[in-house]
């Protein structure tokens, strides 16, 4: 099942032209026509961005990365990640789900797109794995990676999120949090979004 | 004691702290429990290696450039933003490439409107002659759960949906055949000229056939419901376009304001199956959850809404006037982003933004 593929005219010109809104970039200012005075909401940083970059930034890329199995693209990711949260009011105690979970919408976003269609070669051929002693009997090949990436795209998105999340290190509270999960569904979630990938690999490799 | 749950044996491997003593032991006891535990272990293993990639970053680089990146969007709000590159024009063909790099917040519209540009309106939903635009809450699980018609019939599509940019508002008429509408008022923080992109009209043809749908029916584990006659290998044109739109950068250089236009969707049968038939079994098949079928049929019963399905968990929806026009109203729930579409004279008009709802609104209600 895609629904990426080949979405129809119908879709196509006014669903495109909704489409434009993915690419806008959140500010602060005037909400429910409260005006805001522009000069302090364009200040350049918020006071507490300095802490929670440093705090998560590594984990802001690893959950890009895991999804779009590169790392440069996931940094421009963090990044695009890390400004959308300077604009925003998200408390910093909140920051940490809110960041992952945005990355790792914005790298489903992009694979879904299509948009990295062109480079899914170069992606595949620059993914290296890091040396997990866990899954080091683990062989996976980069062509099943690349593979298992555009399943993940196909995976209804909190079972995505979820399963990105957890493999980038989130908690079970801290996942259920950021999805509005109960802790014992986030366990569910995951394992069938694996049992799905799983079986995407499996399938291929009868077919060979 | 009943089998613990996929679930909780998923967790056991992570954080068997988590799991309740009483099925901690039980695994312990269970041929069953220890063998599904292995070959959860097993694929969590190997999803965990295909998803490994190296990301060993320099924080400090990062850091650098991310200061300067938000200082750059933090210009004096008087400073325009800089034309955009021919080149940069030129390489961006669809409308989702007008943005240089995915925004986050982003995420919540990009689910509703990936939802309205994919699964959305779903290749089906706007098969009607559309006269207005109505929000539909769904989760957005169930969006992307809808059913893809190509396991159906067969999906063609004809003509260009890439947008492209053009010099200015006169050409963007002439190629579009479409007013483009001019905003008396630009709201606070977006500045400078727009860019302006047309996209021609396009035509997708939907074949039913009876044989594949089965078989996708078969597949759910269903049967698939009696086709109404005449639908078997009857053709459905949809056509939509051409469109035209207009967007500002903010001062970051992603898109600010955009206000589009385009022709609404119509579709057409030549086998005399009328559309409602058609709208009606459709939403029949296997694989649409009930209940958004169920809220799809309330919200197309006369055959002349394009239902925008959002999801609910993002999004919020309400419905406001626009020049005495019924408009869905959206904006995410973390306030950041907001939208506004109606129909009129069959031409769809949408107007979103890095804004309020206020401010999209009060953008559409003063276009000329």
């Amino acid at each position: 099942m895609d629904l990426v593929r080949h979405p129809l005219p119908g879709a196509a010109v006014p669903a495109n032209a909704l489409a434009l809104p993915a690419g806008v970039v959140p500010r602060i200012g005037g909400r429910d026509g409260v005006p805001v005075p522009d000069a302090p909401t364009r200040s350049a940083l918020r006071p507490d961005l300095d802490v929670v970059f440093r705090r998560e930034y590594r984990r802001v890329v690893s959950v890009a990365a895991r999804v779009l199995g590169s790392r440069d693209s996931a940094e421009d990711v963090a990044q695009e990640v890390f400004l959308a949260f300077n604009r925003s009011s998200v408390p910093a105690g909140e920051a940490g789900g809110w960041l992952s979970v945005a990355a790792a919408h914005t790298a489903l976003n992009l694979i879904r797109s299509g948009r990295r269609r062109a480079s899914n070669e170069e992606t595949a051929a620059t993914a290296v794995p890091l040396a997990e002693p866990d899954v080091a009997e683990v062989v996976v090949t980069l062509e099943e990676r690349s593979r298992v990436r555009a399943a993940l795209a196909r995976l209804p998105r909190k079972q995505a999120v979820a399963l990105v999340l957890r493999h980038s290190g989130l908690s079970y509270a801290e996942v259920a949090a950021a999805l509005d999960l109960s802790p014992g569904s986030v366990g569910t979630t995951v394992r069938r979004a694996e049992s799905a990938l799983r079986e995407e690999l499996t399938r291929h490799a009868s077919s060979h | 004691m009943r089998h613990p749950t996929d679930g909780v044996l998923r967790r056991l491997l992570d954080e068997p702290a988590g799991v309740a003593e009483a099925d901690r032991r039980h695994v312990a006891d269970c041929d069953r429990c220890l063998a599904a535990l292995a070959a959860t272990r097993e694929d969590a293993a190997l999803v965990g290696a295909a998803l490994t990639t190296e990301a060993d970053v320099d924080v400090p680089a990062a850091w650098a450039r991310l200061t300067a990146a938000a200082s750059a969007s933090a210009a004096p709000v008087r400073t325009p933003a800089p034309a955009p590159a021919p080149a940069r024009s030129a390489r961006r063909g669809r409308f989702g490439e007008l943005v240089r790099r995915p925004a986050t917040a982003a995420l919540a519209f990009g689910v509703v409107l990936a939802g309205a540009g994919t699964a959305a309106a779903n290749d089906w939903l706007p098969i009607f002659r559309t006269e207005e635009v109505a929000a539909i809450g769904l989760d957005s699980a169930d969006l992307v759960a809808l059913p893809d018609l190509e396991a159906y019939g067969d999906v063609v599509m004809t003509g260009d949906d890439d947008l492209r940019p053009v010099p200015d508002a006169e050409t963007a008429e002439a190629e579009s055949g479409l007013d483009v509408p001019e905003v008396a008022a630009l709201p606070s923080g977006i500045t400078g000229e727009p860019e302006y992109q047309v996209g021609g009209e396009v035509t997708a043809t939907f074949t039913f056939d009876a044989d594949r749908a089965a078989r996708a029916a078969a597949a759910a584990g269903e049967a698939l419901p009696t086709p109404p006659p005449g639908l078997d290998g009857a053709p459905v044109r949809l056509v939509a376009g051409p469109g035209v739109a207009q967007v500002w950068q903010s001062g970051s250089g992603a898109p600010g304001l955009i206000v589009g236009r385009a022709v609404a969707p119509s579709a057409f049968s030549s086998s005399g199956v009328p559309f409602e038939t058609v709208r009606d079994y459709l939403l029949s098949l296997p694989g649409l959850p009930e209940d958004v079928a169920a809220q799809l049929r309330t919200f197309t019963a006369d055959g002349s809404t394009l239902p925008l399905p959002v999801p609910s968990d993002f999004v919020t929806t309400t419905t406001e006037d626009v020049d005495g026009e019924p408009a869905t109203v959206l904006a995410t729930r973390d306030r950041t982003l907001a939208a506004v579409v109606w129909v009129e004279d069959g031409e769809v008009t949408v107007v979103a933004g890095a804004l309020d709802t206020g401010e999209v609104l009060e953008v559409a209600r003063g276009l000329r």
